[in-house]
């Protein structure tokens, strides 16, 4: 096997196992913060609903953690398997997060494990809520450190290279990079988005499969608002990290926007198709792109035209451009008309095509998270560190990538497929009704 | 300005959208409404 | 002491750190599924779920903290070591993967199904048979250098008889480790039977363990003469390891002071895994690597320190609080409270 295939199929496997491994490290990470709010709720208006939904939520999340944690160490192994020149430069400059990635980990692993198995154990409801903060905080903070160290991909600092030797390392500096807060503040806040609206699309199918419990119905409600206000923050961020690329990387704006000349009052060029080097089909929002780089309807946007041919990312970007930023609108849409709806007692939100899109809206913002990790990913290139070190001379140089690319693909299908087996195993088994009824009866009838 | 859109403002956001969330979680009002109007 | 030094012994702490808890992990994996198929099931079930489900996570971390943590202290390692081993580890990956996986799916989703415990059982007792053979590589002899890219020799490998010496004894010390450990477990849950059943698998695998321990010294003599030169200079290392050895094997023997006998199986492993890390410096990989040609700059290398100390000063608490809910909780340890969610 010639090195170019190496190449080929190692961004193929490192693409498949982030694909597979985001799906659960955005649950993963969303999901503790949810749990959190609908315990404290729970506690603080002595409700019962909102404390199972806690519980139910917990019990679910052990299995995509797991799933979660063994992919994640998948990954982590991957990146010096698969781009062993890459990990031996990054390894002197952003080992730091990488590491304090371990220490946050760590920690959550910790205190999930005491949280799981602490329901009922204290008397004051409240020390076992305590517990739950260090497992939301841990997955927080594990998304912001290796977030850290893709922003780095994106915006190498904290260091200089002279006569190819690396000097003047300074691990901090590399850590807050420019490209850090616009980046880890749009995981973070996706991430929380996204599992609200998993979840929320859950409690939606639980109503539509004729269940009319008030469970269900403070689910969503609650899942819907905080869908809401998480996606309204990833919109904001959205722009701030347009003007972050503008500025640091503008040959994958340029290139995510279709903007190939330099020019003032740029147009942001919505959809379309690009037909030998021609925009069709697309809309042009006036002075659109102006504003999202600059925040000014006038100003210069760098366009493509300014880079060499072999420094411009594919321009297929644009299309996962589109699809994220589809997804993100029409949440914010959704569970806007959703939340007025409710104050206002509008029919349609209890209409069942409604009820179907909040469905639809869980596994659109799972798909919306993967489209953006494309973009990021695939507009970064050819640099696996942008302006440093090119994708093609960061790869191994071992024969057998694509009979290990065989391998994942089998192993993550029968980690999917199990674990959505099981969740659904889990929960069919076990339904709410019967747990809310068990658990009256146990205390005796006078706790609902 | 944009130094500050980028380097700060995200994370203004970031904690302004954890705090809202806990704010308007225990808002469910209108839960007990829809119940009382499905009644009807 | 220099930088190189608290770096690889901060690692290798971290290493044996993964090796006891994952033995213990492992092995008990795979009791369980034995004993579902040899009907010893109710015996030895409940207590081997009731120590695994609060600590499975945890295990796994001490893994990836020792390779994140080699990469940062010494990153050539990730040139050598990750062209080279992508074929081993990527099988690791996979045993690893479905190990905790399906643990977690038998645990919290399908209790007590038979398909999900043997898959997690097989797969957890070869990890260590997989992941062990990068010791062996790290002997040498088996990577050459190719166009300026080392390059493993797989046949060289896999006929060797020190690789398989390597992989007989981690699977043996994975389940005598475990056995010894369950056995105080057990004992302490107040529960006799599965405590006789468990020591005697902790006798079974003893001599196994003792045997190919022995054997790979002698290996290594024809294998790395060098390592085996030095391995003599850190005689009383192995000796006391022996010395311990036989005083848990008697204590199990004489039915006395399970505690005792994992504290002293402890220090077995200790004094023979320091013992063999101390004559392996300063190479990481034999002859191409060593702590100080690999090391990073440094400025990482202070700030790994720091932040490996701040770390710890949060861990180590918190740690503290697991062990004393579950693993020395007495009502939680004899089962008599269930809380989990």
């Amino acid at each position: 096997m010639g090195n170019e295939e190496a190449v080929f199929y190692s961004r193929v496997l490192t693409e498949l196992t982030l694909s597979f491994h985001i799906i659960y490290a955005t649950i993963g990470v969303g999901v503790p913060l949810m749990i959190m709010i609908a315990q404290w709720v729970g506690i603080k208006k002595n409700d019962e609903h909102y404390i199972l939904l806690a519980r139910r939520w917990a019990r679910g999340f052990i299995i995509t953690v797991a799933v979660g944690v063994v992919t994640g160490t998948a990954i982590g192994l991957q990146l010096s398997l698969l781009w062993p020149n890459f990990m031996e430069l990054a390894g002197n400059v952003i080992a730091l997060p990488l590491f304090l990635e371990t220490f946050a980990f760590f920690f959550e692993a910790i205190f999930l494990g005491i949280y799981l198995y602490t329901w009922d154990r204290f008397e004051n409801q409240k020390k076992h809520l305590l517990l739950l903060i260090p497992v939301a905080v841990g997955a927080s903070f594990s998304a912001v450190f290796i977030t850290m160290v893709n922003a780095f991909m994106n915006a190498p600092r904290g260091f200089d290279i002279s006569n190819g030797e690396l000097i003047n390392i300074n691990p901090l500096l590399a850590m807050f990079n420019p490209a850090m807060p616009t980046k880890v503040a749009h995981v973070v806040v996706t991430a929380y988005m996204t599992a609200a609206f998993v979840l929320a699309a859950i409690a939606a199918f639980r109503l539509l499969k004729g269940s009319n419990h008030v469970y269900h119905k403070k689910a969503l409600y609650l899942t819907m608002k905080i869908g809401l206000v998480f996606a309204i923050a990833a919109a904001i961020v959205g722009d701030f990290s347009g003007k972050y690329l503008a500025e640091y990387q503008p040959e994958k704006l340029a290139a995510a926007e279709w903007h190939f000349e330099t020019e003032e009052n740029a147009p942001l060029i919505m959809y379309g198709v690009l037909d030998d080097g021609e925009v069709k089909y697309a809309i042009k929002i006036p002075f659109g792109l102006s504003f999202l780089a600059h925040s000014s309807f006038t100003a210069e946007v760098v366009g493509l035209d300014q880079f060499p041919e072999d420094e411009v990312p594919p321009l297929y970007i644009h299309y996962l451009f589109d699809l994220m930023v589809t997804i993100g609108v029409g949440m914010i849409a959704l569970a806007g008309i959703y939340w007025i709806g409710m104050k206002r007692r509008w029919k349609i939100i209890h209409a069942k095509w409604f009820r179907w899109l909040i469905v639809l809206g869980g596994p659109l913002s799972i798909i919306a998270i993967e489209a953006g990790w494309w973009l990021a990913e695939v507009g970064r290139q050819p640099w696996v560190l942008r302006g440093l070190m090119r994708t093609e001379d960061a790869a191994t140089t071992s024969g057998q990538v694509d009979l290990m690319l065989i391998l994942f693909a089998l192993l993550y299908l029968i980690l999917g497929v199990g674990s959505v087996v099981i969740l659904t195993r889990m929960f069919r088994k076990n339904p709410v009704e019967q747990e809310i009824e068990d658990r009256e009866t146990e205390k005796g009838g006078d706790v609902l | 300005m944009t130094h500050f859109l980028m380097f700060y403002a995200p994370f203004i956001v970031l904690f302004g959208g954890i705090a809202a969330a806990f704010i308007i979680a225990p808002m469910d009002g209108a839960v007990y409404k829809q119940m009382e109007n499905e009644k009807k | 002491m220099t930088l190189e030094i608290i770096g690889i012994t901060v690692l290798w702490t971290f290493l044996f750190g993964y090796i006891l808890i994952g033995a213990i992990d492992f092995g008990a994996g795979f009791f369980n599924a034995y004993s579902r198929i040899t009907a010893h099931e109710h015996t030895l079930t409940k207590i081997i779920q009731r120590y695994l489900s609060p600590v499975w996570e945890v295990t796994n971390v001490f893994l990836v903290f020792f390779f994140v943590g080699i990469i940062g202290f010494f990153p050539k390692t990730a040139f050598y070591y990750g062209t080279t081993l992508l074929v081993p580890v990527s099988i690791g990956i996979v045993l690893l993967a479905i190990r905790g996986s399906y643990y977690a799916f038998e645990t919290y989703g399908a209790r007590g199904h038979k398909g999900y415990s043997f898959m997690y059982g097989l797969a957890g007792i070869l990890i260590p048979a997989s992941l062990s053979i990068v010791l062996t590589i790290s002997e040498g002899g088996f990577i050459s250098m190719v166009d300026g890219n080392p390059v493993l020799d797989y046949w060289m490998l896999f006929t060797s008889p020190l690789t398989w010496a390597v992989v007989v004894l981690s699977i043996a010390a994975t389940l005598y480790i475990s056995a010894t450990f369950l056995t105080w477990y057990a004992n302490k849950a107040r529960d006799p039977e599965a405590t006789d059943l468990l020591r005697k698998y902790a006798l079974v695998w003893s001599l196994p363990t003792a045997i190919t321990a022995g054997g790979i010294i002698f290996e290594l003599r024809r294998h790395n003469p060098a390592h085996y030169v030095n391995i003599q200079d850190f005689w009383p290392m192995f000796l006391i390891s022996a010395l311990m050895f036989i005083g848990t094997v008697w204590l199990l023997w004489k039915r006395q002071k399970y505690g005792w006998a994992f504290i002293l199986l402890i220090g077995q492993f200790i004094f023979a895994f320091y013992g063999y890390g101390a004559s392996h410096y300063p190479y990481l990989l034999y002859p191409y690597l060593t702590i100080y040609d690999s090391f990073t700059n440094p400025a990482m290398a202070i700030s790994l320190i720091v932040a490996f100390i701040l770390g710890l000063g949060l861990l180590i608490p918190s740690i503290v609080l697991l062990m004393r809910l579950f693993l020395f909780d007495k009502d939680y340890v004899r089962g008599k409270g269930d809380y989990h969610a």
